[in-house]
């Protein structure tokens, strides 16, 4: 099987590896670079907790393949706070108590930060489009936008 | 976890064509991947050879020529179509119906043509784009261009006319008629992010005052069918619109053949058909 030698950066760190042709780009993170924050769940596109940024977008991690990020970017929830200053985004959730079992959290804390990045003034249906996608089986929704606004709202103050 | 493969990542169409030409039935295509993979992992298709294309830049082109129509390349994600100023404004129907196709983050990767290619019977882009004429362009190594209508192009559940050395390279949707209305009705179970259990797509325009309508539908047959017959209703003399919507939706409920599954049976389907159909049809000669 002709393994592939693949050149990115994740999390500002730059990486090469080798990798197989049929792992994912959600095996490279959980299991070649160990980065468990990213959560494996349904592996089929459906629940969106393996969600990542690549190039500054948010995919399924699940379904992309690993020797397509060959020359990109990726970020993971790892990559959120910076020396050791948390994104305005966890801070939000932590205020809002935004999270039950915290399985999902990851997934929600990497799209809120895209959104409120890319549109710092989302309205509660842009944040609900946003996240249509991504499934909490907690049901605890409702405190998860009010973080996403507030940190919106937070972002645009500082 | 995947079935092994081989990956290659050509960058140009020619590069591919060579590929295709050399594995055929042991190759697939992969662009965005959203339904591939799915399908990989379940075994359901098992490829020697993946040949990914969003590499080459002829494929992840639109291009929107004024009066004669736009073409989507095979790589270009929902996403990229969505944000073309052009889109919104002349194919607004079909905007309304990818955007109902999974979520936000799945629109960043899967791709029109995947959507046309993977030929499910669901595939929420089909009606509009039966209903927008759109042609389907088909390219070998040896053969250069050929150009399908859409109605053409499937031909079963997951099936349709491409041949093993082919890949469409574009989709071709020609200047819709000057101030039509057109909408999609997707029914579903949940409020977002599931697959369609009835998908009508309608467009309708007056031509020197006539009155022109057309009608396609997903998930209630083998393929998105285009119900022709339901036009012809609408060009009637003498009939009153009422009854004519009454003729469409009866034609349009004989036309389809629903199956039950897990998303609904056929008699649900059906009496959604006609109750979908009738909404859309009052809204489009209402509004035009």
């Amino acid at each position: 099987m002709g393994r592939k030698m693949i050149r990115f950066k994740i999390n500002g760190v730059e990486k090469i590896v080798e990798v197989e042709p049929n792992k994912t780009l959600l095996w490279l993170i959980r299991e070649e670079l160990k980065l468990k924050g990213t959560k494996k769940a349904c592996e089929r596109g459906d629940c969106g907790l393996c969600t990542v940024l690549l190039n500054g977008e948010p995919v399924k991690s699940c379904l992309v393949l690993a020797v397509e990020v060959d020359g990109s970017e990726i970020l993971t929830v790892e990559g959120l706070a910076r020396d050791g200053e948390l994104a305005p985004i966890q801070r939000s959730f932590i205020e809002h108590g935004a999270l039950q079992c915290g399985f999902c959290t990851p997934a929600f804390l990497i799209v809120g930060h895209w959104l409120i990045n890319k549109n710092p003034n989302p309205s509660r249906e842009e944040v609900v489009e946003a996240m249509n996608g991504i499934l909490c089986r907690c049901t605890g929704y409702k405190s998860i936008i009010d973080a996403i606004i507030d940190a919106a709202k937070n972002m645009r103050r500082a | 976890m995947l079935p092994k493969f081989e990956y290659y990542s050509p960058a140009t169409l020619s590069e591919a064509l060579e590929l295709l030409e050399r594995y055929g039935e042991d190759a697939k295509i992969i662009a965005g991947g959203t339904d591939l993979l799915v399908s990989m992992r379940d075994r359901l298709l098992k490829p020697k050879n993946l040949i990914d294309i969003k590499k080459i830049p002829d494929l992840r082109q639109i291009e929107y020529k004024e009066g004669v129509g736009i073409t989507i390349g095979a790589a270009v994600t929902y996403k990229d179509m969505l944000e073309h100023p052009i889109m919104e404004k002349k194919y607004r129907v079909l905007c309304e119906a990818v955007r109902t196709i999974g979520d936000i983050v799945l629109r960043n990767r899967a791709t029109l043509v995947g959507n046309i290619c993977n030929a499910s019977p669901a595939a929420d882009s089909a009606p509009p784009l039966l209903i927008l004429d759109a042609r389907v362009r088909i390219i070998n190594k040896n053969d250069g261009v050929r150009e399908v209508p859409l109605e053409r192009f499937f031909i079963g559940v997951k099936k349709t006319i491409l041949k093993p050395t082919e890949i469409v390279k574009e989709v071709f949707i020609p200047e819709p008629p000057t101030n039509y209305y057109g909408k999609y009705v997707k029914m579903m179970r949940v409020l977002s992010e599931d697959l369609t259990v009835v998908g009508v797509a309608g467009l309708a325009y007056r031509d020197k005052g006539e009155l022109i309508v057309r009608l396609a539908f997903s998930s209630v047959a083998p393929t998105p069918i285009r119900v022709r017959e339901v036009e012809e209703v609408f060009k009637k003399k003498d009939m009153p619109i009422d009854k004519k919507i009454e003729e469409a939706v009866k034609i349009s409920s004989e036309k389809v053949s629903p199956i039950s599954d897990v998303r609904g049976s056929a008699e649900y389907r059906l009496n959604l058909v006609k109750v979908a159909t009738t909404r859309l049809l009052k809204e489009l000669v209402g509004v035009v």
